[in-house]
């Protein structure tokens, strides 16, 4: 044979990633994609429906088709399963435990030939990561339009166009998809695409678990704005759903609490597969302490998942024994304790605020120092300050409870571990002005997002500073107040660095350039409409104007009618975006593989990168911010490794 | 760095902290405080805000320099200095931080310690908060009840606050304090109101669709005005007679999501009384024993346009068999001459 072992291995993985054989006919039916979900997930909604009436037969519990219990059970738990089982993500696992032979790459081929591929279950961590963001973007699209009804009813004192139960779920559908359906998994997809490639990885370390982590958020998705088709009408409990509220309100609610279950599995999933991904699969040289500061805030936020997480699981299953099985966690009269669901509730959801930032705090880091072509300032304090974030985060949750009626004594500690936050978190943005500081500053639009993002987020530590102190707490506590201050943080911290990370990582995940121009137009028009829009909540707020109310006082009128107009311009500014980022990925030019110059390893590939990231493992030799340094490298990859070997002098830190 | 850009850096920062202050200083921010503790919540406010325009200008000056001076043009291929820390900077910025929160802390601390210190007679007043309605009971006054809050001016206050059904909070935003209902417990709030007037009430824990309408009024009086309302009700209510059925249609909170004659405040949550002659044809009921059964059994029949499961079903309980027969006959004798 004359071919050599490298060419022969190439080979082999052209044949791999062909795709399954084409499927024809009736064969459809038993092939895995969406005509077999069409049919397995009635079939799973009927044993679970059948489970619930053989149960009530077997019970004699009257009567023994029950809706709410078939609906729960069936259509919220089964046919999920279903709908997975059909699109074929457990084909892989269902033939090796029966002991059928398994084919590695029977429907997951690796790598995407058409659109067709996006909406099959693949194994690529980039095909992964692009899902992801599209489906992210959609429910941030979803929940922005929820979030502008909300701005129409609450244009003029009085009831416009909702009644209130419509209105309370307006806002408490919009919380939710933009929490668990468009902040948390959207990092997630970035981090799917960018963590393999920065680690020198080929993919992650469980591919498969991968795409089922993926496809459950569509289910969560679509679980959240099916409930507006609920009788009775959404979930309009709030996302926090507090009970006993939660266990009283019409059908809608199960909605939510199940949603949230399918959006947290696949949340532990994926955080899971980046702890083992990051612990095991760093290329040679890797260190923790030359990890990119993307990867060390996935890390932490990783460990925040898999430990927090159960807990909202938990809640949301008390709420619904407490609706269908008649348990009482949360009816006084029968010995439940109210507080109890608001304690495991923030027990989680406090961290979960750490969820939605850290990863856009790694984010900040990459764009600021690859476009102040400086080293980060102070790296290691940036870690250890992720890790004290982390640590700190657990200790903080009844923060939320400061007015709940909770034990008193608990209020000093909470607010000193709350306050105590600032400090790591206030390290971080100085560290990153120190980076900027004497820089050589390119203000490309990844950078003006980044920016963007340190002041808007300084605005909303502040506020959350203030919110920290106990006696301001009580004041401000579900007012407008806090509403601004969650909107700094979430919008302008977290929504910020996605926009940065999606403008910086298109040319590696498309190929092709964004047009800079209306980039700069989105940045600067959301910037815009978005302090217009929140800032003046902080007044509303102070001055006694409560949240989650559909009508106010006529002395907020017009204030309020100020709010909602910029509302509508923020709303509008998300055109722009989508316009620059459809254009771009049909007619944009070509991206060279290094557009920014950076020294991260998932800029040292082609864009896009090739089907395996690395066609030979790279061998890391420095830090990752090496800017300035004469001579530095992070990594020696392919051929450099020859002349490194023949004496070349790369410094290493 | 040249004693130059200093000057630019500190005149950046001087100016972005007096945009942040004219902001603090001329937006009432504030609502006129109406008790003590509001008073004391507003000053750890504005030493908290104080710090944070410092803060705000620091690091607004730094980004505002940084953008104009050291930005390049896109062809300048050149990197920044290799600068990769500097550990008394670094211990600088974690120290001075820890200092300032661990201020606010202490502060914090002793502001809340004070605001709940009851002093030595507070005065009790009952709250109880249900869908969608606040009562108030005065044990001090032969449990007198009422649907305004009313409390005597320079008086230390502990309201005791019940749930009956979900989680409500009590807010009235120029007394400061804030503090939610529980269902199965009594949490208690403090206040010492130091100057006459009337101050909205609201509901601040989402309670279900009537939530934006659980409001009432507090109204504080002078004491001996205070005194002399507390006697003169007390009388009325403990009498009963004609008006027994109306004191208790108006102490239970009932127009808070119903309307009773006409249009003086319009209450949509439930169905208008006004028309209960018509809705008991629905489920052909004499008008007597239609209001008694809704009142008792609200989902018993549910008029069309309205969800089951909003009426609270407690007042079968909470009300005595007189106290029913009352309000029954109050809403038959009110509705059956202007009624539909």
């Amino acid at each position: 044979m004359s071919e050599t072992a490298v060419g022969h291995q190439q080979e082999l993985r052209h044949d791999a990633h062909g795709g399954p054989p084409p499927v024809r006919g009736w064969r459809h039916l038993i092939a895995p994609g969406f005509v077999r979900a069409l049919w397995m997930a009635p079939l799973f909604f009927g044993i679970g429906a059948g489970i619930v009436v053989l149960a009530r037969l077997w019970g004699g519990w009257h009567p023994y088709w029950n809706w709410w219990i078939v609906i729960t059970v069936g259509a919220l738990t089964a046919a999920p399963i279903g709908f997975l089982a059909g699109i074929g993500n457990f084909d892989y696992w269902v033939r090796y435990a029966i002991g059928s032979p398994t084919r590695p790459e029977d429907h997951s081929g690796h790598g995407a030939y058409s659109w067709r591929d996006y909406f099959r279950v693949n194994t690529d961590h980039k095909v992964i990561g692009m899902q992801y963001l599209v489906t992210t973007i959609f429910f941030l699209l979803a929940g922005g339009m929820l979030a502008m009804l909300v701005r129409a009813e609450l244009a003029k004192p009085g009831m416009q166009f909702f009644d209130n139960q419509t209105y309370n779920g307006l806002f408490s559908v919009h919380a939710s998809l933009m929490i668990f359906l468009f902040v948390i998994p959207a990092f997630a997809g970035l981090a799917n695409f960018a963590v393999p490639l920065m680690l020198g990885a080929p993919d992650m370390a469980f591919p498969r678990l991968n795409a089922l982590s993926f496809w459950l958020l569509p289910i969560a998705g679509t679980m959240m704005l099916a409930s507006f088709l609920c009788p009775g009408g959404p979930f309009a409990n709030g996302w926090t759903n507090y009970a006993p509220l939660s266990t009283h309100q019409p059908l809608g609610t199960v909605f939510f609490s199940m949603a949230v279950q399918w959006a947290g599995a696949s949340s532990i999933m994926t955080a899971l597969n980046f702890l083992v991904t990051i612990i095991t699969m760093r290329a040679p040289g890797l260190t923790f302490w030359r990890l990119p500061l993307l990867v060390w805030a996935n890390f932490t936020t990783s460990l925040l998942v898999v430990i927090a997480t159960p807990f909202i699981a938990g809640s949301q299953f008390f709420v619904m024994f407490d609706r269908i099985m008649h348990t009482h966690f949360f009816d006084p009269s029968q010995g439940g304790y109210v507080l109890g669901y608001q304690h495991i509730f923030w027990f989680y959801s406090h961290p979960a605020v750490y969820i939605m930032m850290l990863p856009g705090f790694g984010i900040a880091s990459e764009v600021i120092s690859v476009f102040s072509r400086k080293p980060i300032f102070g790296y290691r304090l940036m870690a250890v300050s992720l890790m004290a974030i982390l640590v700190l985060g657990f200790s903080v949750w009844a923060h939320h409870m400061f007015v709940s009626g909770m034990a008193p004594w608990l209020r000093v500690p909470m607010m000193i571990t709350t306050l105590l936050i600032a400090v790591p978190t206030g390290v971080k943005v100085f560290s990153w002005l120190a980076t900027i500081w004497e820089g050589k500053l390119h203000l490309r639009t990844p950078m003006l997002w980044a920016l963007g993002f340190v002041s808007m987020f300084l605005i909303g530590g502040l506020s959350g500073v203030m919110l920290g102190a106990v006696p301001i707490d009580i004041h401000v506590s579900d007012t407008y107040f806090i509403v601004a201050h969650i909107h700094y943080v979430l919008f302008g911290g977290s929504l910020f660095t996605i926009f940065a990370g999606i403008y910086y990582w298109f040319p590696k995940m498309t190929g092709r350039m964004y047009n800079e121009k209306l980039g700069k137009l989105h940045f600067w028009l959301t910037f815009v409409g978005f302090n217009a829009t929140f800032f003046p909540m902080h007044w509303l707020g102070t001055d006694g104007m409560a949240r989650r109310y559909s009508d106010y006082e006529p002395k907020y009128a017009a204030l309020n009618m100020f709010i909602s107009i910029a509302s509508f311009g923020l709303g509008a500014s998300t055109i722009v975006f989508l316009y620059n980022m459809i254009t771009s990925l049909r007619s944009g030019p070509p991206a060279p593989g290094n557009p920014w110059r950076a020294l991260t390893l998932e800029w040292q590939v082609t864009s896009p990168p090739p089907i395996f990231n690395f066609d030979e493992i790279p061998q890391v030799v420095g830090g990752p911010y090496e800017y300035g340094v004469p001579g530095a490298r992070h990594a020696v990859l392919n051929g450099d490794r020859a002349a490194v070997a023949e004496g070349e002098e790369v410094r290493v830190h | 760095m040249r004693r130059g850009s200093i000057l630019q850096l500190v005149v950046i920062g001087v100016i972005a902290g007096a945009i942040a202050g004219a902001v603090a200083y001329f937006v009432p921010w504030l609502p006129k405080p109406a008790t003590l503790e509001a008073e004391r919540i507003d000053w750890v406010f504005w030493f908290v805000t104080i710090i944070c325009i410092v803060i705000f200008a620091l690091v607004s000056a730094v980004i505002v320099y940084s953008v104009i001076k050291f930005r390049v043009p896109p062809d300048d291929d050149t990197d920044g200095p290799p600068i990769h820390g500097h550990t008394g900077l670094e211990i600088l910025w974690t120290a001075v931080p820890a200092l300032l929160v661990t201020a606010i802390g202490v502060f914090s601390a002793i502001v809340l310690a004070k605001n709940d210190n009851l002093g030595k007679h507070p005065l009790h007043i009952d709250v109880i908060a249900q869908q969608f309605a606040w009562s108030f009971k005065y044990p001090e006054s032969n449990g007198l009840a009422s649907t305004e809050l009313r409390l005597p001016v320079h008086r230390s206050v502990q309201l005791r606050i019940r749930a009956l059904d979900v989680l409500h909070s009590f807010w009235v935003p120029q007394f400061g304090q804030k503090q939610d209902a529980v269902p199965g417990q009594v949490t208690t709030l403090h206040i010492t109101p130091t100057r006459v007037g009337r101050f909205p009430i609201k509901c601040t824990e989402l309670c279900g669709l009537g939530h934006a309408f659980m409001r009432a009024t507090a109204i504080v009086m002078p004491a001996a005005e205070y005194d002399a309302w507390a006697s003169k009700q007390g009388q009325a209510q403990s009498t009963g007679g004609a008006d027994a059925g109306k004191a208790i249609f108006d102490s239970n909170g009932c127009a808070a999501c119903h309307t009773l004659k006409g249009p003086e405040r319009p209450a949509k949550v439930g169905p208008d009384l006004d028309r209960l002659p018509a809705f008991a044809k629905g489920p052909g009921q004499t008008l007597d024993a239609f209001i008694r059964e809704s009142i008792v059994k609200p989902d018993a029949y549910v008029e069309k346009g309205y969800p089951p499961n909003v009426m609270p079903k407690t007042f079968g309980s909470s009300l005595s068999s007189k106290q029913l027969d009352a309000l029954v006959k109050y809403l038959v004798a009110s509705t059956r001459g202007g009624g539909a």
